[in-house]
Protein backbone atom coordinates (compact mmCIF):
# COMPACT_ATOMS: atom_id res chain seq x y z
CA UNK A 1 0.00 0.00 0.00
CA UNK A 2 1.10 3.09 -0.84
CA UNK A 3 2.51 5.34 2.59
CA UNK A 4 0.47 8.59 3.27
CA UNK A 5 1.77 11.86 1.56
CA UNK A 6 3.87 13.92 4.20
CA UNK A 7 2.59 17.61 3.66
CA UNK A 8 6.44 19.53 3.30
CA UNK A 9 7.09 22.42 4.78
CA UNK A 10 7.34 25.33 2.64
CA UNK A 11 7.25 28.17 4.55
CA UNK A 12 10.68 29.47 3.98
CA UNK A 13 11.80 27.16 1.24
CA UNK A 14 14.18 28.18 -0.83
CA UNK A 15 12.61 28.09 -4.59
CA UNK A 16 14.92 28.43 -7.48
CA UNK A 17 13.74 29.47 -10.97
CA UNK A 18 15.99 28.40 -13.92
CA UNK A 19 14.41 30.10 -16.76
CA UNK A 20 15.04 33.71 -18.53
CA UNK A 21 13.08 36.91 -17.84
CA UNK A 22 9.43 36.32 -18.96
CA UNK A 23 5.98 36.87 -17.75
CA UNK A 24 5.67 32.92 -16.65
CA UNK A 25 8.49 33.72 -14.48
CA UNK A 26 6.73 36.48 -12.94
CA UNK A 27 3.29 34.53 -12.69
CA UNK A 28 5.31 31.37 -10.80
CA UNK A 29 7.00 33.94 -8.74
CA UNK A 30 3.41 35.20 -7.20
CA UNK A 31 2.50 32.19 -6.70
CA UNK A 32 5.36 30.98 -4.68
CA UNK A 33 5.38 33.85 -2.65
CA UNK A 34 2.13 33.85 -1.89
CA UNK A 35 2.62 30.03 -0.27
CA UNK A 36 5.17 31.39 1.52
CA UNK A 37 8.75 30.15 -0.32
CA UNK A 38 11.48 32.54 -0.76
CA UNK A 39 12.50 32.52 -4.75
CA UNK A 40 15.32 33.43 -6.65
CA UNK A 41 15.33 33.99 -10.35
CA UNK A 42 18.61 32.87 -12.51
CA UNK A 43 19.75 32.29 -16.10
CA UNK A 44 21.16 31.08 -18.42
CA UNK A 45 22.61 28.66 -15.84
CA UNK A 46 21.75 28.04 -11.85
CA UNK A 47 24.23 29.74 -9.28
CA UNK A 48 26.47 28.27 -7.03
CA UNK A 49 24.26 28.87 -4.24
CA UNK A 50 21.29 27.10 -6.03
CA UNK A 51 22.88 23.82 -4.26
CA UNK A 52 21.45 25.09 -1.01
CA UNK A 53 17.70 24.74 -2.90
CA UNK A 54 14.87 23.41 -1.64
CA UNK A 55 13.52 23.32 -4.91
CA UNK A 56 14.16 24.12 -8.64
CA UNK A 57 12.09 25.02 -11.49
CA UNK A 58 13.73 24.95 -14.50
CA UNK A 59 12.69 25.62 -18.45
CA UNK A 60 12.15 22.68 -20.72
CA UNK A 61 12.33 24.34 -24.18
CA UNK A 62 15.96 25.74 -23.77
CA UNK A 63 17.56 23.60 -21.59
CA UNK A 64 20.64 21.74 -21.79
CA UNK A 65 22.63 19.52 -19.74
CA UNK A 66 24.99 21.98 -18.99
CA UNK A 67 22.72 24.27 -17.08
CA UNK A 68 22.91 22.19 -13.53
CA UNK A 69 26.08 22.29 -11.47
CA UNK A 70 25.55 18.63 -10.66
CA UNK A 71 25.86 15.04 -12.66
CA UNK A 72 22.58 14.58 -15.23
CA UNK A 73 19.88 13.21 -13.89
CA UNK A 74 21.32 13.51 -10.02
CA UNK A 75 19.70 16.56 -9.05
CA UNK A 76 20.16 16.74 -4.91
CA UNK A 77 16.67 18.29 -4.74
CA UNK A 78 12.97 18.08 -6.08
CA UNK A 79 13.05 19.56 -9.59
CA UNK A 80 9.86 20.72 -11.75
CA UNK A 81 10.07 21.26 -15.24
CA UNK A 82 8.57 24.51 -16.98
CA UNK A 83 7.25 22.83 -19.96
CA UNK A 84 5.97 25.22 -23.19
CA UNK A 85 6.90 22.84 -26.69
CA UNK A 86 5.17 19.41 -25.60
CA UNK A 87 7.38 17.72 -27.99
CA UNK A 88 8.23 14.09 -27.46
CA UNK A 89 12.03 15.15 -27.24
CA UNK A 90 11.58 18.10 -24.72
CA UNK A 91 9.53 16.04 -22.43
CA UNK A 92 12.57 13.10 -22.99
CA UNK A 93 15.40 15.47 -22.08
CA UNK A 94 13.46 17.21 -18.58
CA UNK A 95 12.58 13.67 -17.59
CA UNK A 96 16.64 12.60 -18.10
CA UNK A 97 17.08 15.70 -16.18
CA UNK A 98 15.88 14.34 -13.51
CA UNK A 99 12.39 16.41 -13.18
CA UNK A 100 9.91 14.54 -10.45
CA UNK A 101 7.08 17.25 -11.67
CA UNK A 102 5.96 19.92 -14.56
CA UNK A 103 3.99 22.68 -14.98
CA UNK A 104 3.09 23.76 -18.28
CA UNK A 105 3.41 27.38 -19.62
CA UNK A 106 1.60 29.78 -19.52
CA UNK A 107 1.93 29.29 -15.64
CA UNK A 108 -1.11 31.32 -14.26
CA UNK A 109 -2.73 31.40 -11.83
CA UNK A 110 -2.02 28.00 -10.31
CA UNK A 111 -0.53 24.76 -10.62
CA UNK A 112 2.39 25.43 -8.20
CA UNK A 113 1.37 24.00 -4.96
CA UNK A 114 0.23 20.91 -6.42
CA UNK A 115 3.69 20.62 -8.18
CA UNK A 116 5.83 21.63 -5.30
CA UNK A 117 3.97 18.04 -3.62
CA UNK A 118 4.00 15.86 -6.02
CA UNK A 119 7.81 16.53 -6.59
CA UNK A 120 8.79 16.72 -3.12
CA UNK A 121 6.66 13.13 -2.90
CA UNK A 122 8.43 11.93 -6.10
CA UNK A 123 11.65 12.81 -4.97
CA UNK A 124 11.37 11.13 -2.08
CA UNK A 125 9.91 7.67 -3.11
CA UNK A 126 13.21 8.11 -5.27
CA UNK A 127 15.76 8.58 -2.71
CA UNK A 128 13.71 6.02 -0.57
CA UNK A 129 13.89 3.56 -3.19
CA UNK A 130 17.68 4.16 -4.44
CA UNK A 131 19.33 3.60 -0.96
CA UNK A 132 16.91 0.66 -0.32
CA UNK A 133 18.07 -0.82 -3.64
CA UNK A 134 21.63 -0.25 -2.31
CA UNK A 135 20.86 -2.29 0.65
CA UNK A 136 19.84 -5.04 -1.31
CA UNK A 137 22.53 -4.97 -3.88
CA UNK A 138 25.01 -4.92 -1.05
CA UNK A 139 23.41 -8.06 0.55
CA UNK A 140 23.29 -9.71 -2.57
CA UNK A 141 26.87 -9.50 -3.40
CA UNK A 142 27.52 -11.27 0.25
CA UNK A 143 25.23 -13.82 -0.36
CA UNK A 144 28.50 -16.11 -1.51
CA UNK A 145 30.03 -15.02 1.86
CA UNK A 146 27.22 -15.96 3.83
CA UNK A 147 27.40 -19.23 2.43
CA UNK A 148 31.55 -19.70 2.63
CA UNK A 149 31.01 -18.79 6.56
CA UNK A 150 27.89 -20.96 7.27
CA UNK A 151 30.16 -24.09 5.56
CA UNK A 152 33.47 -22.75 7.59
CA UNK A 153 31.29 -22.81 10.80
CA UNK A 154 29.47 -26.31 9.90
CA UNK A 155 32.67 -27.72 9.44
CA UNK A 156 33.14 -27.85 13.53
CA UNK A 157 30.47 -30.36 13.26
CA UNK A 158 27.45 -28.26 13.51
CA UNK A 159 24.24 -28.71 11.32
CA UNK A 160 23.52 -26.31 8.28
CA UNK A 161 21.14 -24.86 10.44
CA UNK A 162 22.90 -24.68 13.79
CA UNK A 163 25.92 -22.70 11.91
CA UNK A 164 23.21 -20.56 10.45
CA UNK A 165 21.93 -19.44 14.19
CA UNK A 166 25.06 -19.20 15.68
CA UNK A 167 26.35 -16.64 12.21
CA UNK A 168 23.05 -14.77 13.53
CA UNK A 169 24.17 -14.62 16.92
CA UNK A 170 27.38 -13.54 16.45
CA UNK A 171 26.12 -10.72 14.28
CA UNK A 172 23.92 -9.88 16.81
CA UNK A 173 26.46 -9.78 19.75
CA UNK A 174 28.82 -7.65 17.27
CA UNK A 175 26.35 -5.36 16.57
CA UNK A 176 26.43 -5.81 12.55
CA UNK A 177 24.62 -7.18 9.95
CA UNK A 178 24.73 -10.41 8.93
CA UNK A 179 26.51 -10.39 5.89
CA UNK A 180 28.84 -8.48 7.32
CA UNK A 181 29.45 -10.68 10.17
CA UNK A 182 30.17 -13.45 7.56
CA UNK A 183 32.78 -11.16 5.77
CA UNK A 184 34.30 -11.17 9.31
CA UNK A 185 34.28 -14.91 9.46
CA UNK A 186 35.27 -15.52 5.54
CA UNK A 187 38.47 -13.10 6.32
CA UNK A 188 39.77 -14.49 9.77
CA UNK A 189 39.68 -17.76 8.30
CA UNK A 190 41.37 -16.61 5.21
CA UNK A 191 44.24 -15.01 7.47
CA UNK A 192 44.61 -17.91 9.66
CA UNK A 193 45.26 -20.26 7.01
CA UNK A 194 44.14 -23.02 8.69
CA UNK A 195 44.75 -22.41 12.36
CA UNK A 196 42.73 -23.65 14.78
CA UNK A 197 41.48 -20.50 16.69
CA UNK A 198 38.00 -20.45 17.23
CA UNK A 199 36.46 -17.45 16.17
CA UNK B 1 -18.82 65.58 -6.18
CA UNK B 2 -19.54 64.21 -9.77
CA UNK B 3 -19.82 60.18 -9.29
CA UNK B 4 -18.73 58.12 -11.75
CA UNK B 5 -20.49 55.36 -12.38
CA UNK B 6 -19.12 51.85 -11.73
CA UNK B 7 -20.70 48.52 -12.30
CA UNK B 8 -19.70 45.67 -9.96
CA UNK B 9 -21.17 41.97 -10.16
CA UNK B 10 -22.85 40.61 -7.07
CA UNK B 11 -23.15 36.57 -7.78
CA UNK B 12 -24.81 35.10 -4.99
CA UNK B 13 -27.83 31.89 -4.83
CA UNK B 14 -30.65 33.03 -3.39
CA UNK B 15 -32.68 29.81 -3.33
CA UNK B 16 -30.93 26.26 -2.75
CA UNK B 17 -29.14 24.59 -0.10
CA UNK B 18 -27.33 27.62 1.76
CA UNK B 19 -29.25 30.60 0.50
CA UNK B 20 -29.26 31.61 4.25
CA UNK B 21 -25.35 32.50 3.84
CA UNK B 22 -26.10 34.02 0.47
CA UNK B 23 -28.46 36.16 1.82
CA UNK B 24 -26.54 37.86 4.72
CA UNK B 25 -23.48 38.07 2.32
CA UNK B 26 -25.89 39.38 0.26
CA UNK B 27 -27.05 42.22 2.59
CA UNK B 28 -23.99 43.19 3.91
CA UNK B 29 -22.60 43.89 0.15
CA UNK B 30 -26.03 45.97 -0.69
CA UNK B 31 -26.15 47.96 2.48
CA UNK B 32 -22.28 49.03 1.90
CA UNK B 33 -23.19 50.11 -2.02
CA UNK B 34 -26.21 51.91 -0.45
CA UNK B 35 -23.96 53.73 2.26
CA UNK B 36 -21.14 54.33 -0.17
CA UNK B 37 -23.95 55.96 -3.08
CA UNK B 38 -25.10 58.47 -0.28
CA UNK B 39 -21.31 59.53 0.49
CA UNK B 40 -21.05 63.15 -0.53
CA UNK B 41 -17.33 63.22 -0.36
CA UNK B 42 -16.74 59.82 -2.66
CA UNK B 43 -16.60 60.19 -6.25
CA UNK B 44 -17.84 56.92 -7.34
CA UNK B 45 -21.34 55.35 -7.00
CA UNK B 46 -21.74 51.33 -7.31
CA UNK B 47 -24.16 50.15 -9.59
CA UNK B 48 -24.94 46.15 -8.88
CA UNK B 49 -25.35 43.64 -11.83
CA UNK B 50 -26.73 40.89 -9.89
CA UNK B 51 -26.92 37.05 -11.22
CA UNK B 52 -28.56 34.34 -9.33
CA UNK B 53 -27.34 30.93 -9.86
CA UNK B 54 -29.80 29.07 -7.70
CA UNK B 55 -27.49 27.13 -6.22
CA UNK B 56 -26.17 24.91 -8.95
CA UNK B 57 -22.35 25.44 -8.60
CA UNK B 58 -22.26 24.63 -12.50
CA UNK B 59 -24.45 27.81 -13.14
CA UNK B 60 -21.74 30.30 -11.45
CA UNK B 61 -18.93 30.14 -14.48
CA UNK B 62 -21.37 31.22 -16.89
CA UNK B 63 -22.99 33.62 -14.77
CA UNK B 64 -19.97 35.24 -13.82
CA UNK B 65 -18.58 35.21 -17.38
CA UNK B 66 -22.11 36.55 -18.46
CA UNK B 67 -21.44 39.51 -15.81
CA UNK B 68 -17.96 39.98 -17.36
CA UNK B 69 -18.88 39.80 -20.81
CA UNK B 70 -21.77 41.97 -20.68
CA UNK B 71 -21.41 44.56 -18.26
CA UNK B 72 -18.34 46.77 -17.35
CA UNK B 73 -18.12 45.48 -14.28
CA UNK B 74 -14.35 43.84 -13.45
CA UNK B 75 -15.34 43.27 -9.76
CA UNK B 76 -17.72 40.82 -8.43
CA UNK B 77 -18.90 39.99 -5.16
CA UNK B 78 -20.33 36.46 -4.66
CA UNK B 79 -20.11 32.64 -4.19
CA UNK B 80 -20.70 30.88 -0.65
CA UNK B 81 -19.20 27.66 -1.20
CA UNK B 82 -15.50 26.83 -2.14
CA UNK B 83 -17.23 24.86 -5.51
CA UNK B 84 -18.11 28.00 -6.70
CA UNK B 85 -15.50 29.87 -6.35
CA UNK B 86 -12.94 27.50 -8.02
CA UNK B 87 -15.72 27.44 -10.82
CA UNK B 88 -15.52 31.14 -11.37
CA UNK B 89 -11.63 31.42 -10.92
CA UNK B 90 -10.76 30.52 -14.87
CA UNK B 91 -13.78 32.93 -15.85
CA UNK B 92 -12.16 35.78 -13.67
CA UNK B 93 -8.52 35.14 -15.23
CA UNK B 94 -9.79 35.39 -18.86
CA UNK B 95 -10.99 38.45 -18.33
CA UNK B 96 -8.59 39.73 -15.94
CA UNK B 97 -11.56 40.32 -12.82
CA UNK B 98 -11.67 39.68 -9.10
CA UNK B 99 -13.93 37.78 -7.38
CA UNK B 100 -14.80 39.26 -4.20
CA UNK B 101 -15.38 36.30 -1.20
CA UNK B 102 -16.93 36.89 1.78
CA UNK B 103 -17.18 33.19 3.48
CA UNK B 104 -15.08 30.97 5.71
CA UNK B 105 -13.34 28.78 3.42
CA UNK B 106 -11.01 25.67 3.91
CA UNK B 107 -7.53 27.75 2.89
CA UNK B 108 -4.77 25.94 0.07
CA UNK B 109 -5.36 29.16 -2.30
CA UNK B 110 -4.44 32.35 -3.23
CA UNK B 111 -5.38 33.31 -6.38
CA UNK B 112 -4.37 36.95 -8.01
CA UNK B 113 -8.08 37.11 -9.16
CA UNK B 114 -9.77 36.39 -5.76
CA UNK B 115 -9.67 38.35 -2.37
CA UNK B 116 -10.92 36.78 0.87
CA UNK B 117 -12.29 38.80 3.07
CA UNK B 118 -13.36 36.44 5.96
CA UNK B 119 -11.18 33.52 7.85
CA UNK B 120 -9.06 30.67 6.49
CA UNK B 121 -7.90 27.69 9.10
CA UNK B 122 -5.64 29.56 10.95
CA UNK B 123 -8.41 31.72 11.57
CA UNK B 124 -10.82 29.48 12.76
CA UNK B 125 -10.40 25.88 13.01
CA UNK B 126 -6.66 25.96 14.15
CA UNK B 127 -8.23 28.21 17.04
CA UNK B 128 -11.22 26.32 18.01
CA UNK B 129 -8.87 22.73 18.44
CA UNK B 130 -6.37 24.56 20.70
CA UNK B 131 -9.35 25.65 22.57
CA UNK B 132 -11.56 22.37 22.46
CA UNK B 133 -8.95 19.94 23.43
CA UNK B 134 -8.08 20.85 26.79
CA UNK B 135 -11.72 22.00 27.68
CA UNK B 136 -13.14 18.74 26.15
CA UNK B 137 -10.42 16.21 25.33
CA UNK B 138 -8.88 14.60 22.13
CA UNK B 139 -11.49 12.35 21.14
CA UNK B 140 -13.00 13.85 18.11
CA UNK B 141 -15.97 12.07 15.71
CA UNK B 142 -15.65 14.78 12.09
CA UNK B 143 -18.74 15.14 9.42
CA UNK B 144 -18.87 16.87 6.28
CA UNK B 145 -20.48 17.69 3.28
CA UNK B 146 -19.10 15.63 0.45
CA UNK B 147 -16.76 18.48 -1.31
CA UNK B 148 -13.79 20.33 -0.50
CA UNK B 149 -14.78 22.15 2.57
CA UNK B 150 -15.63 19.29 4.36
CA UNK B 151 -12.50 17.13 2.78
CA UNK B 152 -9.88 19.74 3.36
CA UNK B 153 -11.30 20.39 7.26
CA UNK B 154 -11.76 17.09 8.27
CA UNK B 155 -8.29 16.44 6.72
CA UNK B 156 -6.40 19.25 8.98
CA UNK B 157 -8.80 18.59 11.82
CA UNK B 158 -6.93 14.50 11.95
CA UNK B 159 -3.55 16.08 11.54
CA UNK B 160 -3.84 18.52 14.46
CA UNK B 161 -5.56 16.44 17.12
CA UNK B 162 -3.63 13.19 16.28
CA UNK B 163 -0.67 15.34 16.15
CA UNK B 164 -1.81 16.58 19.83
CA UNK B 165 -2.25 12.80 21.07
CA UNK B 166 -5.72 12.69 19.98
CA UNK B 167 -7.85 9.96 18.35
CA UNK B 168 -10.72 10.43 15.28
CA UNK B 169 -13.33 7.98 16.69
CA UNK B 170 -15.46 8.41 13.21
CA UNK B 171 -15.50 10.45 9.72
CA UNK B 172 -18.39 10.54 7.62
CA UNK B 173 -19.74 12.28 4.96
CA UNK B 174 -23.46 13.37 2.92
CA UNK B 175 -23.66 14.63 -0.17
CA UNK B 176 -24.50 18.17 -0.76
CA UNK B 177 -28.43 18.58 0.61
CA UNK B 178 -28.76 15.16 1.88
CA UNK B 179 -30.79 14.70 5.56
CA UNK B 180 -29.42 11.24 5.51
CA UNK B 181 -27.73 12.13 9.47
CA UNK B 182 -29.28 8.61 11.18
CA UNK B 183 -25.78 6.84 10.82
CA UNK B 184 -23.53 9.76 11.89
CA UNK B 185 -25.75 10.18 14.84
CA UNK B 186 -25.49 6.20 15.76
CA UNK B 187 -21.83 6.08 15.06
CA UNK B 188 -21.64 9.03 17.61
CA UNK B 189 -23.62 7.27 20.26
CA UNK B 190 -21.67 4.49 19.90
CA UNK B 191 -18.18 6.06 19.95
CA UNK B 192 -18.99 8.92 22.44
CA UNK B 193 -16.61 11.43 21.31
CA UNK B 194 -15.09 13.97 23.63
CA UNK B 195 -16.44 16.83 20.44
CA UNK B 196 -17.78 16.32 16.91
CA UNK B 197 -16.63 18.75 14.28
CA UNK B 198 -19.47 19.83 11.80
CA UNK B 199 -18.14 20.70 8.28
CA UNK B 200 -21.82 20.14 7.04
CA UNK B 201 -23.76 22.78 5.11
CA UNK B 202 -27.13 23.83 5.01
CA UNK B 203 -30.32 21.03 4.99
CA UNK B 204 -27.51 18.52 6.04
CA UNK B 205 -27.14 20.66 8.97
CA UNK B 206 -29.51 21.38 10.09
CA UNK B 207 -30.78 17.90 10.69
CA UNK B 208 -27.45 16.70 11.97
CA UNK B 209 -28.24 19.13 15.09
CA UNK B 210 -31.42 18.42 15.61
CA UNK B 211 -30.66 14.79 15.56
CA UNK B 212 -27.72 15.71 17.89
CA UNK B 213 -30.50 17.69 19.78
CA UNK B 214 -32.78 15.06 20.18
CA UNK B 215 -29.68 12.38 21.53
CA UNK B 216 -29.10 14.68 24.01
CA UNK B 217 -32.37 15.44 25.33
CA UNK B 218 -32.77 11.23 25.38
CA UNK B 219 -29.01 10.69 26.89
CA UNK B 220 -27.66 13.76 28.86
CA UNK B 221 -24.60 11.90 28.60
CA UNK B 222 -24.93 14.14 25.02
CA UNK B 223 -25.55 17.08 26.40
CA UNK B 224 -23.38 19.98 24.27
CA UNK B 225 -22.11 21.52 27.55
CA UNK B 226 -20.37 17.76 27.71
CA UNK B 227 -20.06 16.58 24.01
CA UNK B 228 -20.28 19.62 21.86
CA UNK B 229 -20.81 20.22 18.46
CA UNK B 230 -18.38 22.61 16.65
CA UNK B 231 -18.55 24.78 13.81
CA UNK B 232 -15.97 26.71 11.87
CA UNK B 233 -19.01 28.18 9.24
CA UNK B 234 -22.05 28.72 11.53
CA UNK B 235 -23.25 32.50 12.29
CA UNK B 236 -26.42 34.42 13.06
CA UNK B 237 -27.55 34.03 9.82
CA UNK B 238 -28.54 30.24 10.00
CA UNK B 239 -29.94 30.73 13.59
CA UNK B 240 -33.24 30.79 12.37
CA UNK B 241 -33.07 27.64 10.33
CA UNK B 242 -31.55 25.91 13.57
CA UNK B 243 -34.01 27.15 16.11
CA UNK B 244 -33.48 25.35 19.49
CA UNK B 245 -30.80 23.12 17.78
CA UNK B 246 -28.28 25.42 17.75
CA UNK B 247 -28.43 25.72 21.31
CA UNK B 248 -24.63 24.89 22.92
CA UNK B 249 -22.82 24.97 19.19
CA UNK B 250 -19.68 26.39 19.51
CA UNK B 251 -18.64 28.27 16.52
CA UNK B 252 -15.42 29.74 15.50
CA UNK B 253 -15.81 33.17 13.84
CA UNK B 254 -13.93 37.06 13.06
CA UNK B 255 -17.21 38.40 14.38
CA UNK B 256 -20.15 37.64 16.39
CA UNK B 257 -23.14 40.33 16.72
CA UNK B 258 -22.50 41.88 20.05
CA UNK B 259 -19.24 41.19 20.86
CA UNK B 260 -16.56 43.41 19.94
CA UNK B 261 -13.05 42.74 17.34
CA UNK B 262 -14.36 42.94 14.26
CA UNK B 263 -11.11 45.17 12.52
CA UNK B 264 -14.34 47.55 10.77
CA UNK B 265 -16.67 49.73 12.26
CA UNK B 266 -20.58 49.15 12.52
CA UNK B 267 -22.80 46.54 13.38
CA UNK B 268 -23.73 43.59 11.80
CA UNK B 269 -26.28 40.87 11.71
CA UNK B 270 -23.19 37.84 11.36
CA UNK B 271 -19.50 37.85 10.41
CA UNK B 272 -20.81 36.54 6.65
CA UNK B 273 -22.54 40.04 6.19
CA UNK B 274 -19.48 41.80 7.70
CA UNK B 275 -16.96 40.05 5.38
CA UNK B 276 -18.99 41.18 2.21
CA UNK B 277 -19.62 44.39 3.51
CA UNK B 278 -16.04 45.13 4.53
CA UNK B 279 -14.87 43.69 0.98
CA UNK B 280 -17.27 46.55 -1.03
CA UNK B 281 -15.91 49.42 1.19
CA UNK B 282 -12.12 47.96 0.44
CA UNK B 283 -13.13 47.95 -3.11
CA UNK B 284 -14.40 51.52 -2.73
CA UNK B 285 -11.22 53.04 -1.13
CA UNK B 286 -9.31 51.16 -4.06
CA UNK B 287 -10.91 53.19 -6.79
CA UNK B 288 -11.81 55.80 -4.83
CA UNK B 289 -10.27 59.45 -6.85
CA UNK B 290 -8.51 57.50 -9.44
CA UNK B 291 -10.56 57.55 -12.68
CA UNK B 292 -9.89 54.67 -14.58
CA UNK B 293 -8.39 52.16 -11.46
CA UNK B 294 -12.13 50.11 -12.44
CA UNK B 295 -10.73 48.63 -15.55
CA UNK B 296 -6.55 47.90 -13.30
CA UNK B 297 -6.23 44.07 -12.45
CA UNK B 298 -6.22 43.43 -8.73
CA UNK B 299 -2.46 43.25 -8.49
CA UNK B 300 -2.04 46.35 -9.84
CA UNK B 301 -4.58 48.19 -7.99
CA UNK B 302 -3.18 46.84 -4.97
CA UNK B 303 0.31 47.74 -5.74
CA UNK B 304 -0.45 51.27 -6.76
CA UNK B 305 -3.05 52.33 -3.80
CA UNK B 306 -1.28 50.66 -0.97
CA UNK B 307 -2.20 50.13 2.61
CA UNK B 308 -5.81 48.70 3.36
CA UNK B 309 -6.68 45.26 4.76
CA UNK B 310 -5.83 43.13 1.50
CA UNK B 311 -2.28 41.43 1.96
CA UNK B 312 -0.46 41.92 -1.38
CA UNK B 313 1.14 38.30 -1.15
CA UNK B 314 -1.65 36.32 -0.38
CA UNK B 315 -5.00 38.29 -0.72
CA UNK B 316 -6.07 37.25 2.91
CA UNK B 317 -7.03 39.69 5.64
CA UNK B 318 -6.09 40.12 9.43
CA UNK B 319 -8.87 38.93 11.71
CA UNK B 320 -9.40 37.98 14.97
CA UNK B 321 -10.85 34.47 15.99
CA UNK B 322 -13.41 34.63 18.05
CA UNK B 323 -15.14 31.19 19.78
CA UNK B 324 -18.97 31.84 21.01
CA UNK B 325 -21.59 29.29 22.12
CA UNK B 326 -25.18 29.81 21.40
CA UNK B 327 -27.15 30.53 24.87
CA UNK B 328 -30.49 31.43 24.47
CA UNK B 329 -30.46 31.92 20.70
CA UNK B 330 -27.56 33.78 20.58
CA UNK B 331 -23.76 33.48 20.45
CA UNK B 332 -22.08 34.36 23.75
CA UNK B 333 -18.03 35.08 23.46
CA UNK B 334 -15.65 31.71 25.61
CA UNK B 335 -12.68 32.45 24.28
CA UNK B 336 -10.93 35.16 22.06
CA UNK B 337 -7.94 34.92 20.14
CA UNK B 338 -6.21 38.21 19.06
CA UNK B 339 -6.19 39.13 15.42
CA UNK B 340 -3.91 37.35 13.22
CA UNK B 341 -3.41 37.65 8.95
CA UNK B 342 -4.97 34.84 7.01
CA UNK B 343 -2.39 32.09 6.66
CA UNK B 344 -3.77 29.87 3.65
CA UNK B 345 -1.02 27.31 3.44
CA UNK B 346 0.02 27.26 7.07
CA UNK B 347 3.14 28.88 6.15
CA UNK B 348 3.55 31.85 8.00
CA UNK B 349 2.69 31.85 11.26
CA UNK B 350 4.36 29.53 14.36
CA UNK B 351 1.14 26.52 13.97
CA UNK B 352 2.55 24.72 16.45
CA UNK B 353 -0.40 22.16 18.21
CA UNK B 354 -1.55 21.99 21.16
CA UNK B 355 1.24 19.86 22.70
CA UNK B 356 -0.56 16.76 24.53
CA UNK B 357 -0.74 16.99 28.67
CA UNK B 358 -0.41 14.63 31.51
CA UNK B 359 -4.13 13.52 32.73
CA UNK B 360 -4.37 13.23 35.83
CA UNK B 361 -6.27 8.47 36.58
CA UNK B 362 -7.73 8.01 39.33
Amino acid sequence: MRRPIRIPTLGGARAVILHRPHPTVQALLRQLTAIGLEVTQSWPELAADALGADYVFFDADMGHDGMFPWPAGEPPMPMIALIGSEAPGRVEWSLRAGSHAQLLKPVGDNGAYSALLIARDAFDAQKALSAEIADLKRRLDGRQTVVRAVTLLAARGKTEEQAYAQLRQMAMAWRISFEDAAARIVASRDDRTGDAQDV
Amino acid sequence: MTKRRIEIGLLYSRSGSYSLISEACRSGALAAIAELNADPDLDLSFVPVERDPGGNADAYGTLCDEILSQTGARHVIGCVTSWSRKEVIPTLERHGATLWYAVPYEGWEASDHVVYTHACPNQHLLPLLDWVMPAHGRRAYLTGSNYIWGWEMNRLARERITQAGGEILGERYLPIGSRDVGRMVDEIRASRPDFVLNSLIGPSSYEFLAAYRDLGRADPDFAPSRRPVLSCNMTECELPALGTAAEGLVAAGPYFRGIDGWPGKGRFGSSHEAAAHVAVHELARLLAHRPGAELLPLSQLLAEAGGGIVDPETHHTVLPALIARVEGGAFRLVHRREAVAGDPYLTRTSQSPATPTLRVVS
